[in-house]
């Protein structure tokens, strides 16, 4: 299908980013909130959602439906089919209410409408008679799984079953005619057993809209339709990569696990994680409303771990790819070495306190004249944690009411921001990144998230932002200022490459970066230019917002933002309405001050910018080549190189006769940039991996480990394409099917990619073999400054 | 483009080779599961080679009642004469030749219609050397109905009176006055579908033709689109002005080779006489219009699932709202008529509203196409004034055949049940037995039932294009389970209560027909019933129950005596 450019496009701001719609679509989003009764509990409700579609990232209007608003009453409507992160389908039609017409209508695909009086099977003996035999017909019809079904697993039917008081034990009154219709158990991971498929199309979803595998449909229509991989292939035979997305996804365990992958991210794991069970997990209020299904496939992705009284939890500066949810005792956080930070320059402390980006900002710093402006001076620090540290004594409590912690390391694989002890015997959860996905999915553990920050974090995250920790010293001034905000702040979560706003878009919230970083770009004669990132503690949209001020009026366009700012990872904002924002600025003339003098700073620093000309290297390239998040790049210098392809023999050498580096790739300036990997500060490829095999241990590098199921999504999510897939001998045998009684080797596809090998004299193999000194290990910034240097050489000779 | 392309391939090779599938997804970069989903979906495609002849017999009301199970086991033994495997039997659903029972069709193109085996066992033997089948001269006379206001010629005057400036508005006005209702069975008044469209947002529009005329019994469509097929298309230019819209389909079941072989030729002579293409009697507007052969099944006539198959998906029906006049054809606007409902357009341009609606009788509006079949002397097409009561209709097509007393009646197809020639007051509501009988009646004969939209509505009766009547020598649960299989056999399988509730219905009225309903199951039929029709995504689902709801509340004896283990 064609786009239709017919009708108008808007740009919106929505849940604190531009969004960029159709005109219909923008009003459904931006329409008065409609008032209907459920049961007679009234509600109001958004007439739509913001959506993004899993697999094109395209934001659309998700309609609030009336499941929702039933959600909303606390009204519980069974449901066999839907699933709040899935698109409805209402095939089940088990959540049948009565909306006045002459049929009855599902609640999780009919959308909210003014006045609607909705009946579900608590008030209406209709609704109530029909889901009853509703029920009946799919107990009747279906067996219960024969594959190795998981046990804590619960046949959510029989749920249902159970809710509406029908008995399960007794006969069924309908003809028993239970057919079978068939197994399939082709797959090494999953078991298909059709005869208790209930085709409830939850895994058709969980494939295709969720992962974007495309592997699973429905075949055949009718009674006989049912589901199928590929051209109705066995399952093992198909395209699927095994992700078990499908088996998770599913209600009858029709879709099951044959066996557990070996999945061991904990080996080595001091002191000794202990496994937890499914039942025990579910009971924990932020699993809540997570499949059961997935939380048994990924129990191996959550481990309990007891820490006695000063044992240390992480240590700031490592890498990780595990979150901590706290069950039980107390911890202490905080900075090691204190005057690490101190000592730091300020220029340095403003982006943030991770590696890369200093480098870059400083990078740029150098080609600068020294800013006169003095910066703010920080008492507080952010740190992966709901509280920030005080700078003089950098140390803080968590306990079970923070939840959560390490979750940008998690996510965004950051290095651990602070060190945590513990301080009293502490219980936590460790959680790999896949778990973490899963429960920022789920909308209950969000809010539960959100509230902690409303909570517990508002005071020392407000104190972690230089801006009102200078401006407000006394403290008791600080705690009516924190009181004050506490309900006008407003939590924004974006995904990498959402955009906040857009220059020229008129201003309406001022933001303060909680986790992550975002990029603040101008578009420029030229190309867009890239013109700072603000990380966590930073602040911005604080221009446009001011520039109705005396001072700033003919400095800037009324009320228009001055550049574009965008996610470069996982970001959370917190973001308060413009109008209070004013009110702040009137209540606290320190703060008005202090913004000031920094949006004065802001904007001398666009000007000093603008007049740069012939020696600026394309910052811009830089950036879409992703290069600033590259921690090892291997570099080829264009001038030496003489394609000799040693590097390359070198690296065969040394994995196997198999390769994992190709003397090929983008180029920047006169570097070539070869498709190697460059362990990435925010790498891509981690982000799905179904078993949590591609990870950090504990330092930059990327590894992949061997219990690799070989399903490609990292490859294909590497954007450098860095990751091959080699088939490998497993040691194991099978019947060869040409050949009956012979048998032939098993071989399984694995993901190879640069381990940062280590040659005679400490280098990788490939930077040891060149015989011409032309390649390199280094870091983005690292390139940045040679570009530059370069750059300012060749300019130097011209002039 | 999938559904296309999977035709292209079927004409090419017979079937649908894997390694085609594989070279098709690579070439249109669309997952192997998409196109499984869709070719093991429809009817006509096949997964598996085909056998030399594949004779496939309707099995559905009409055939059903002229004996095709009989037919179909002769022609099984016709088919064990052959090599196992080379000539392949089996039933179909009904084929659209109701008139003409029994219906069947050889190798999916060629249709013949026979009593006997005879004239089968004649074709198979050609088939299966390979022959070329006789060719069949279509009935291409004109129609000589009121409808046909050219007179069986292709003259186009109510679009040049469009051009000669009529408003959009004035022509909605004449289809307002002319009550002119959505002749497909749900009787929707036009203009408001029309008017919905027209000031619905978004762009482009699109006008779809329904001519995936799939009901057992009906088969009117037929006559229009083979014996005057400008009129359709008129219809269709006309609702484009008016709703603003520059493409529009005539989405044409594939069982009517007849109809498709017409209306493309029709198109090519509007093209060429300027009434369709890019500049409308050289008045600069545009309106593309073409065919699309539907690739199978009866739920395709569904409105929904119709855009389903169009947008190259499984044809299954969409949860509706939001409805297709605000969000058709790839999500825009979309017009959707009913073959007949188009054709009347041009005569109420031409003529005005009050032509059409003067029509009626007995206080209703405006004329009608029904198909009659069953038990009826003369079986056909037929144009009833609405407001006719079915007796009028009955004689108007020659009385019962034979002579036999008139025992039953199914006024839609199957899908409104059957009604008894006399109907208990009790069964009735009471709105109806009030304002329609005598004050004591005990019992309303259905013979005197005005066949008009209001009157069937207050009856709780559904009014469709297919009459089907019953002389005494019918059995009604007989009926039942084949009218019942029907919707099981062509369910699309999407919601639960159809799919599953489908073969229960079906498994219970075996029960019941072959003596061993144990007690308390007639009770489970009726809940049954009445779940599917509250909680059925589509049509089809809501009303698949009816026939055999319809027969244990108004047959009670005749299902009693089944209940009871002896045949009545």
């Amino acid at each position: 299908m064609s786009i239709n450019l017919s009708e108008e496009i808007v740009p919106i701001v929505l849940e604190g980013q531009v969004v960029e719609l159709e005109k219909s679509a923008a009003e459904l989003l931006t329409a008065p909130w409609v008032k209907l009764k459920i049961d007679g509990i009234e509600v109001e409700m958004p007439r739509a959602t913001l959506a993004t579609d899993p697999n094109t990232g395209r934001k659309f209007p998700r309609l609030t439906t009336v499941y929702d608003a039933a959600v909303e009453a606390k009204v519980a409507v069974p449901v066999l089919c839907h699933r709040d992160h899935m698109t409805p389908v209402a095939v089940c039609r088990f959540c049948t209410v009565e909306v006045g017409g002459r049929v009855l209508a599902a609640a999780c695909h009919r959308a909210v409408e003014p006045g609607l009086d909705v009946k579900t099977h608590k008030t209406s003996e209709k609704v109530r008679k029909a889901i009853g035999v509703l029920t009946e017909l799919l107990l009747a019809d279906k067996q219960p799984p024969r594959g190795a079904h998981l046990e804590s697993e619960r046949d959510e039917l029989l749920n249902v079953a159970a809710e509406l008081g029908i008995k399960t034990d007794k006969p069924s009154r309908f003809p028993l005619t239970v057919r079978d219709r068939g197994r399939d158990e082709s797959s090494m991971v999953i078991a298909v057993d059709h005869s208790s498929c209930i085709l409830c199309d939850r895994c058709v979803r969980a494939c295709n809209e969720i992962r974007n595998n495309q592997v699973l449909g429905r075949a055949g229509k009718g009674y006989t339709a049912r589901i199928a991989f590929d051209l109705d292939n066995p399952m093992g035979e198909s395209d699927c990569v095994s992700c078990g997305e499908c088996m998770v996804s599913c209600p009858t365990g029709a879709l099951s696990n044959r066996a557990v992958v070996e999945a061991k991210p904990w080996i080595g794991a001091k002191p000794v994680p202990t496994a937890v069970n499914t039942d025990d997990l579910a009971r924990h209020p932020l699993f809540e409303g997570i499949s059961r299904a997935f939380l048994a496939w990924n129990i191996q992705s959550i481990v309990r771990r007891v820490y006695e009284p000063g044992e240390i939890v992480c240590r700031e500066g490592e890498f990780g790819s595990s979150a901590f949810i706290i069950e039980e005792g107390e911890l202490e956080i905080f900075l090691e070495a204190e005057m690490k930070h101190a000592a730091k320059s300020k220029s340095s402390q403003r982006t943030g306190i991770f590696g890369l980006v200093r480098t870059v900002v400083t990078g740029l710093a150098k080609r600068e004249p020294k800013s006169s402006v003095q910066e703010p001076s920080r008492s507080y620090i952010p740190i992966d944690a709901p509280v920030s540290l005080e700078l003089s004594h950098p140390i803080a409590t968590l306990t079970p009411a923070d939840i959560l912690f390490g979750e940008m390391t998690c996510m965004s694989s950051y290095p651990r921001s602070a060190t945590v002890r513990a301080k009293t015997r502490v219980t936590l959860l460790e959680i790999q990144r896949n778990v973490l996905y899963t429960l920022q999915r789920s909308k209950k553990a969000k809010a539960m998230l959100d509230n902690v920050y409303r909570k517990r974090s508002i005071d020392s995250h407000l104190r972690g932002v230089a801006l009102f920790a200078d401006a407000i010293t006394y403290n008791a001034e600080f705690n009516a200022f924190v009181e004050s905000m506490r309900d006008k702040v407003k939590l924004v979560r974006l995904n990498p490459g959402d955009t906040v706003f857009r220059q020229g878009d008129l201003a309406d919230n001022f933001y303060l970066v909680r986790v992550g970083f975002v990029k603040v770009s101008q578009g420029r004669p030229g190309g867009e230019i890239a013109i700072a990132y603000i990380g966590p503690g930073g602040h911005f949209g604080e221009i446009a917002l001011m520039s109705q001020l005396l001072e700033l009026a003919d400095k800037t366009l009324p009320g228009v933002r001055i550049a574009t700012v965008s996610a470069l990872d996982h970001v959370d904002l917190v973001s308060i309405a413009a109008t209070d924002f004013l009110k702040l600025l009137s209540d606290y003339p320190t703060i008005r001050a202090a913004l000031l003098k920094e949006a004065e700073r802001r904007l001398d620093q666009n000007r000093a910018l603008t007049k740069k000309g012939s020696t600026e290297i394309n910052l811009g390239e830089f950036l879409k080549q992703g290069l600033m998040d590259a921690q090892s790049l291997l570099v080829l210098d264009l001038e030496k190189c003489t394609r000799c392809d040693e590097c390359t023999k070198a690296c065969a050498d040394a994995h196997q006769g198999v390769t994992r580096l190709v003397r090929e790739g983008l180029r920047f300036e006169n570097f070539l940039v070869a498709s190697s990997c460059r362990s990435c500060l925010d790498p891509h490829c981690m982000v799905g991996c179904p078993v949590g095999s591609i990870r950090r241990r504990s330092s930059r590098e990327i590894v992949i480990e061997d219990w690799c199921i070989g399903c490609g999504k990292c490859a294909e999510n590497c954007p450098y394409g860095n990751i091959n897939m080699h088939p490998f001998p497993t040691g194991k045998k099978m019947p060869d099917p040409n050949h009956p009684g012979r048998t032939v080797p098993v071989v399984q596809q694995k993901a190879t990619m640069c381990d940062l090998c280590s040659s005679l004299d400490g280098t990788p193999s490939c930077v040891y073999a060149c015989p011409h000194d032309a390649a390199h290990r280094m870091t983005g910034g690292e390139l940045m400054t040679l570009s530059i240097r370069r750059a300012e050489r060749l300019a130097g000779t011209k002039s | 483009m999938i559904v296309q392309e999977l035709q292209k391939i079927q004409e090419r090779c017979g079937w649908l080779p894997a390694e085609e599938l594989r070279a098709l997804s690579q070439r249109l970069s669309v997952p192997l599961h998409r196109l499984h989903e869709v070719a093991s979906y429809y009817p006509l495609y096949r997964l598996k080679p085909p056998p030399r002849v594949d004779v496939k017999i309707c099995r559905d009301m009409a055939c059903h009642m002229a004996g095709a199970e009989r037919l179909r086991s002769e022609v099984q033994m016709v088919a064990s004469e052959y090599p196992a495997g080379s000539v392949a039997v089996d039933g179909v659903s009904c084929l659209g030749r109701c008139d003409k029972a029994i219906a069947a069709a050889i190798n999916d193109h060629h249709y013949v219609l026979s009593q006997t085996s005879e004239s089968l066992r004649e074709l198979i033997g050609k088939a299966h050397a390979k022959d070329a089948l006789p060719h069949t001269h279509w009935d291409m006379s004109p129609l000589g109905l009121t409808i046909d206001v050219y007179k069986g010629r292709s003259e186009y005057l109510a679009v040049k009176r469009w051009f000669e400036g009529m408003e959009a508005n004035a022509l909605l006005k004449e289809l307002e006055i002319s009550g002119l209702r959505g002749m497909g069975g749900a009787g929707f008044p036009t203009f408001r579908k029309w008017t919905a469209v027209r000031g619905a947002p978004g762009q482009p529009k699109y006008v779809v033709c329904n001519a995936d005329e799939s009901e057992p019994g009906t088969f009117k469509d037929r006559e229009l689109l083979r014996r005057a097929p400008w009129l359709v298309i008129e219809g269709m230019v006309l609702a484009a002005l008016v709703v603003g819209a520059e493409k529009g389909w005539i989405y044409i079941r594939h069982e009517y080779p007849d109809g498709i072989d017409a209306v493309r030729a029709e198109l090519k002579r509007a093209r060429e006489a300027g009434i369709i293409g890019s500049n409308i009697l050289g008045k600069g507007k545009t309106f593309e219009l073409d065919v699309f052969i539907s690739p199978g099944g009866y739920v395709q006539g569904e409105e929904s699932a119709l855009l389903e198959a169009m947008e190259d998906r499984r044809g299954e029906p969409r949860n509706k709202p939001p409805f297709p006049v605000f969000q058709g054809l790839y999500g825009k606007p979309t017009v959707i008529n009913n073959v007949e409902t188009l054709s009347w357009v041009p005569g109420i341009v031409l003529h005005g509203g009050s032509w059409y609606r003067d029509m009626g009788v007995r206080g209703a509006t405006g004329m009608r196409l029904v198909s009659i079949s069953g038990d009826i002397a003369k079986p056909g097409v037929y144009e009833a004034p609405l407001g006719q009561t079915l007796r009028e209709l009955i004689e108007l097509a020659g009385g019962m055949a034979g002579g036999r007393a008139f025992k039953a009646v199914a006024l839609s197809g199957p899908s409104g049940g059957f009604y008894p020639a006399k109907v208990p007051v009790s069964e009735l509501p009471p709105k109806f037995v009030q304002s329609k009988l005598p004050a004591g009646a005990t019992q309303f004969e259905i013979l005197d039932l005005a066949l008009d939209f209001t009157t069937c509505g207050e009856m709780g009766a559904m009014l469709g294009a297919a009459c089907i009547v019953y002389n005494d020598t019918r059995d009604m649960v007989n009926q039942a389970l084949n009218a019942v299989s029907f919707y099981r056999n062509e369910s699309c399988g999407k919601c639960v209560p159809c799919r599953v509730g489908g073969q229960k219905m079906v498994e219970m009225t075996t029960e019941l027909v072959e003596g061993r309903s144990p007690p308390g199951r007639l009770e489970l039929m009726r809940d049954l019933g009445e779940t599917m029709g509250l909680t059925s995504i589509c049509g089809l689902g809501q009303v698949a129950s009816n026939p055999v709801t319809s027969v244990l509340k108004l047959f009670p004896e005749e299902v009693e005596s089944y209940r009871k283990g002896q045949k009545p």
